[in-house]
């Protein structure tokens, strides 16, 4: 278990919804709605489960298993898990140590994660590992950019986010393809910075 | 392209407001006796300082990326252009925060058009 990263999550629980849960979840509600629309019938695996601020985008009766890395987090979040109509349990889990069997999930959904993994190949490896043969992996996650002046300011925010939360500037769609999955499709929501990557494992 | 009242406003408030604020900051610092290529730079590093805590904020009530990524730009655009005009000659703290102001408006108006053209596109 990476304790600094847990650590960090668990300082950051008690103001997250103040930062995270107004005006972001507002901006990105009509995205994030389409996003989780695409959860299906078959075993899925949500990865970080947060305060559970996306729970209300999932549609109804699905089967999901939320992991997290932060306690404070998930203690945060048992309100929304337990109002979600639907299989929803969740477990305090690094996604570089999942205590889950190969090829147990059929999709697997991630929402502004993959900012804050310390090993980002790593992790969508582990995340490959757990997904089915031809399973899906859904991000919805903020990256660097390919153009100036965003690509400054991110570069140059990124030492003082990561101390608090997360890195502005992950090449994450190159992560993913490092990884080894098959990039299905890349939408862009803002500028080339937030964007939904959909790919196979 | 956002059309929702709330954001669009929001984003004009906060990137005209933090222009106007830097703005300001840079006509009380630089003056006519800098150089100009100097008086760029300071106003660029500390455009973005000064922009810095307020991105983060207003990102509380308007989005994230969406609001903090302009509010930094606006910072380092309205510092730098506030002060060459500053090392060039004297201004008055009022038009200073107008043309803070306006730079706020103009990184809004060319995120809107990036995002337009971006959105298209996939990486």
């Amino acid at each position: 278990m990476d304790v600094a990263t847990r650590e960090k999550w668990n300082r950051a629980a008690g103001s997250f919804d103040l930062m995270a849960g107004h005006g972001p979840e507002k901006r990105w509600e009509p995205f994030k709605r389409e996003f989780f629309s695409r959860m299906g019938e078959g075993r899925i695996l949500f990865l970080a489960v947060g305060t559970g601020l996306d729970i209300q985008f999932f549609p109804e009766r699905r089967q999901v298993v939320g992991i997290d890395i932060s306690p404070k987090m998930l203690e945060k979040a048992q309100p929304r898990v337990d109002a979600y109509r639907g299989k929803l349990e969740t477990r305090e889990m690094d996604v570089h140590e999942m205590a889950f069997e190969d090829a147990c999930f059929d999709q697997v959904f991630t929402s502004c994660t993959f900012c804050s993994v310390p090993e980002p190949v790593k992790g969508l490896e582990a995340l490959r590992r757990v997904l089915r043969p031809g399973g899906e992996l859904h991000m919805f996650e903020h990256t660097g950019s390919r153009y100036h002046p965003f690509r400054l300011m991110m570069n140059l925010m990124t030492p003082l986010t990561r101390r608090f939360g997360p890195a502005m500037n992950r090449p994450t769609v190159e992560n993913v393809r490092a990884a080894g999955f098959q990039i299905e499709g890349v939408e862009h929501v803002f500028l080339d910075v937030v964007k939904t990557i959909h790919a196979r494992a | 392209m956002e059309t929702r009242p709330y954001f669009v406003i929001g984003d004009l408030f906060s990137n005209c407001g933090v222009g106007a604020l830097v703005g300001l900051a840079m006509a009380a610092l630089v003056g006519p006796g800098w150089n100009m290529l100097v008086g760029m730079l300071v106003g660029m590093a500390l455009g973005m300082a000064i922009a810095l805590p307020f991105a983060l904020g207003l990102g509380a009530l308007f989005g994230a990326m969406e609001t903090m990524i302009p509010v930094m730009t606006t910072g380092m655009v309205a510092g730098m252009i506030v002060s060459m005009g500053a090392a060039m000659q004297a201004s008055g703290l009022a038009h200073a925060a107008e043309l803070g102001a306006l730079s706020g408006f103009g990184v809004v108006a060319a995120t809107y058009l990036a995002n337009a053209v971006l959105r298209r596109r996939t990486s």
